[in-house]
């Protein structure tokens, strides 16, 4: 991965009729990067990615690619490449001829036209497919001629729009190494949209958290993960224990109580639930709800802050439901929040 | 479904003795009258018919009739479904409401509604002259051209209303996929918009086709006598003429036109990019 900015959205405003679908969005995207745009249903991650392919017109900002300014250049223009949710595939034609698709457009044909496809379903393991209509075939092998009709074509960034989401578990499992073992051995570059953290977590370079149309947060998977920047990252990446920081109090969704010790400077402090000790500590709360998962127990309580969610070690002694329970919120063990709700 | 066959038969057996009685066997009777002569069975009527300058012309305007009226309707039918197809489900609703509104108004009345645009003294000529384009009145009414609009203006909807249906069960996406690929808008409705909607533009482009040729209304009055179709000549034949023959010949004619466009349609539709 070389460090030179390869695409960039500049000040982009998209909007549907007067709604702003995202204002205002900045990006730089490295060539051979896999990023992911995470983010709820309605953040403008989809709406981004097709106006980068030329499927929603540009409100105002820019975008350029490899030097090249592309805001007003057509969809069929931009050399890069789209796996749609919904794979659109081209039902009245068969495997080889929609992989062929876009190659016969740039009047490629005979041995050379064959030779590609050929080699483009081989990268996807279809080889023995290529003479079927594509709607006898299964979700998963349906998305495969969708990548391999994109890849074929050599796009200059290939996005994927919630690649794994109509996949059934172990598919899933199999269709993330493939596309990370594609992007590996093409070194293309790679933007996938996703609504699902352990998507982007376990297949990106780099993850970009959207939210109503604007960027939340930029970083790896690892600080995305850990070190999340706001309140809404944290809930996102599963940090169930969120409270505000205000004049040495801890402000919870219920009320507030003081804390116990000195905190570090920031608008909040966010805990997994396996970062709460419980049996002891300068907290009180009341068990509400226990729910046993194996390896671990998973707790509520109802404190003055609000529900406090804790997970504890099974092999530990359980605790009934209305036990009164000490508790800690350890500063150590919390990510300090810089932006709060 | 049925217990046996004979269940089956026996329901469609009403619509299958009504069908025979009045329509096969009078249609069978009317064409038998253009072979049948005191010798025997012959072709001489149609030989005759194709001989006479009139026939000639009235059969050729007919079919560029039809055929321009039908390939209009496709192109304006599959710009105006297109446009509803994308349309959010409330404003479809609305606008194929428009759309069908038409056929519920007597194709008389909205015949006439033309003489008053297209006529002498009509909106067209008023404007025209007003503008100071022509000295005098342009004559419309009357012409291929007032056929034309009219009878495009009777079958647009018929062609938009088939293909709406078709484009609806286009592939979410099939469209941006294709754009993506490198299609420009001509390769995109070539290549994936005209095979993927081809039962629609077969269905419209019969009933728009078909439409045309048996339309009698239209042509009778915006183009009168001066500008016969086969349908109108056809009438003259049965009450002026009395000639129950040249009937008989028209009719048969405009069935087999009728079947050889669907064919056709069938043909242009199914022909997808050269490979």
């Amino acid at each position: 991965m070389s460090d030179a900015t390869y695409l960039t959205l500049e000040k982009l405003t998209l909007a549907y009729g007067k709604t702003a679908a995202v204002e205002n969005l900045d990006l730089s995207i490295h060539r051979g990067e896999l990023l992911a745009l995470l983010g709820p249903s309605g953040c403008g991650k989809t709406t981004t990615m097709r106006s980068i392919a030329g499927l929603m017109p540009v409100r105002s900002g820019k975008i350029v690619l490899d030097g090249r300014d592309i805001t007003r250049v057509s969809a069929n223009k931009r050399e890069i490449g789209l796996v749609f949710q919904s794979y659109a595939l081209f039902p009245h034609l068969t495997v080889f001829e929609n992989v062929a698709f876009g190659l016969r457009l740039q009047g490629m044909s005979g041995a050379a036209l064959t030779e590609k496809v050929e080699a483009g379903l081989k990268t996807v393991g279809l080889s023995d497919f290529a003479a079927r209509k594509t709607p006898d075939l299964s979700g998963g092998q349906q998305q495969r001629v969708a990548l391999a009709r994109s890849l074929v074509m050599q796009p200059k960034v290939l996005m994927l729009d919630e690649p794994l989401s109509n996949l059934d578990a172990r598919l899933r499992l199999e269709m993330r190494t493939e596309l990370q073992r594609v992007q590996k051995e093409s070194g293309v570059t790679m933007i996938f949209v996703t609504h699902d953290q352990v998507e982007a977590l376990a297949l990106a370079d780099r993850i970009v958290v959207m939210r109503n149309g604007a960027i939340e947060q930029i970083g790896t998977p690892e600080e995305i993960y850990n070190q999340p920047a706001s309140s809404f990252v944290a809930d996102f990446v599963g940090f169930e224990n969120i409270t505000a920081v205000k004049d040495g109090m801890l402000v919870g969704p219920a009320g507030e109580v003081k804390a116990s010790g000195p905190l570090p400077q920031a608008a909040g402090l966010a805990w997994r639930p396996r970062s709460i000790p419980l049996g002891s500590g300068p907290y009180k709360g009341t068990v509400r709800g226990v729910s046993y998962a194996g390896s671990s127990r998973e707790y509520v309580l109802e404190t003055p802050l609000g529900p406090v969610k804790a997970e504890v070690d099974a092999a530990l002694p359980a605790y009934a439901l209305g036990t009164e329970l000490a508790f800690d919120l350890p500063p150590e063990a919390a990510a300090p929040l810089q932006k709060m709700d | 479904m049925f217990q046996n066959r004979t269940e089956a038969l026996a329901l469609a057996l009403p619509a299958a003795v009504f069908a025979a009685v009045v329509f096969l066997v009078p249609v069978a009777l009317l064409l038998s009258e253009g072979f049948k002569t005191a010798d025997g069975w012959t072709i001489q009527a149609y030989i005759d018919f194709f001989s006479m300058p009139l026939n000639q012309a009235v059969f050729l305007r007919t079919l560029k009739l039809g055929l321009t009226v039908t390939l209009a309707a496709a192109v304006i039918g599959y710009a105006a479904a297109y446009a509803i197809v994308t349309l959010p489900a409330s404003s479809k609703g609305k606008m194929i409401g428009l759309v069908v509104l038409p056929l519920m108004i007597s194709p008389v009345a909205r015949t006439y509604a033309w003489i008053v645009i297209l006529g002498r003294t009509g909106i067209i000529n008023q404007a025209l002259s007003a503008v100071g384009l022509t000295d005098g009145p342009v004559r419309i009414l009357f012409t291929e051209t007032a056929v034309f609009i009219g009878l495009l203006q009777l079958f647009l909807p018929l062609m938009i209303i088939s293909l709406i249906s078709a484009l609806e069960n286009l592939p979410r996406d099939a469209v941006p996929a294709a754009r993506v690929l490198g299609a420009n808008w001509f390769q995109v409705f070539w290549k994936v918009i005209l095979p993927l909607s081809r039962e629609g533009l077969i269905v419209g482009g019969t009933l728009v086709f078909t439409g045309s040729l048996t339309a009698y209304i239209t042509p009778a009055i915006l183009g009168g006598s001066k500008v016969l179709m086969l349908e109108t000549l056809l009438y003259q034949q049965v009450t002026v003429a009395n000639n129950f023959v040249s009937a008989s010949i028209i009719a048969l004619i405009l069935i087999a036109m009728s079947f050889a466009a669907n064919i056709l349609l069938r043909r242009i539709a199914s022909a997808r990019s050269a490979k």
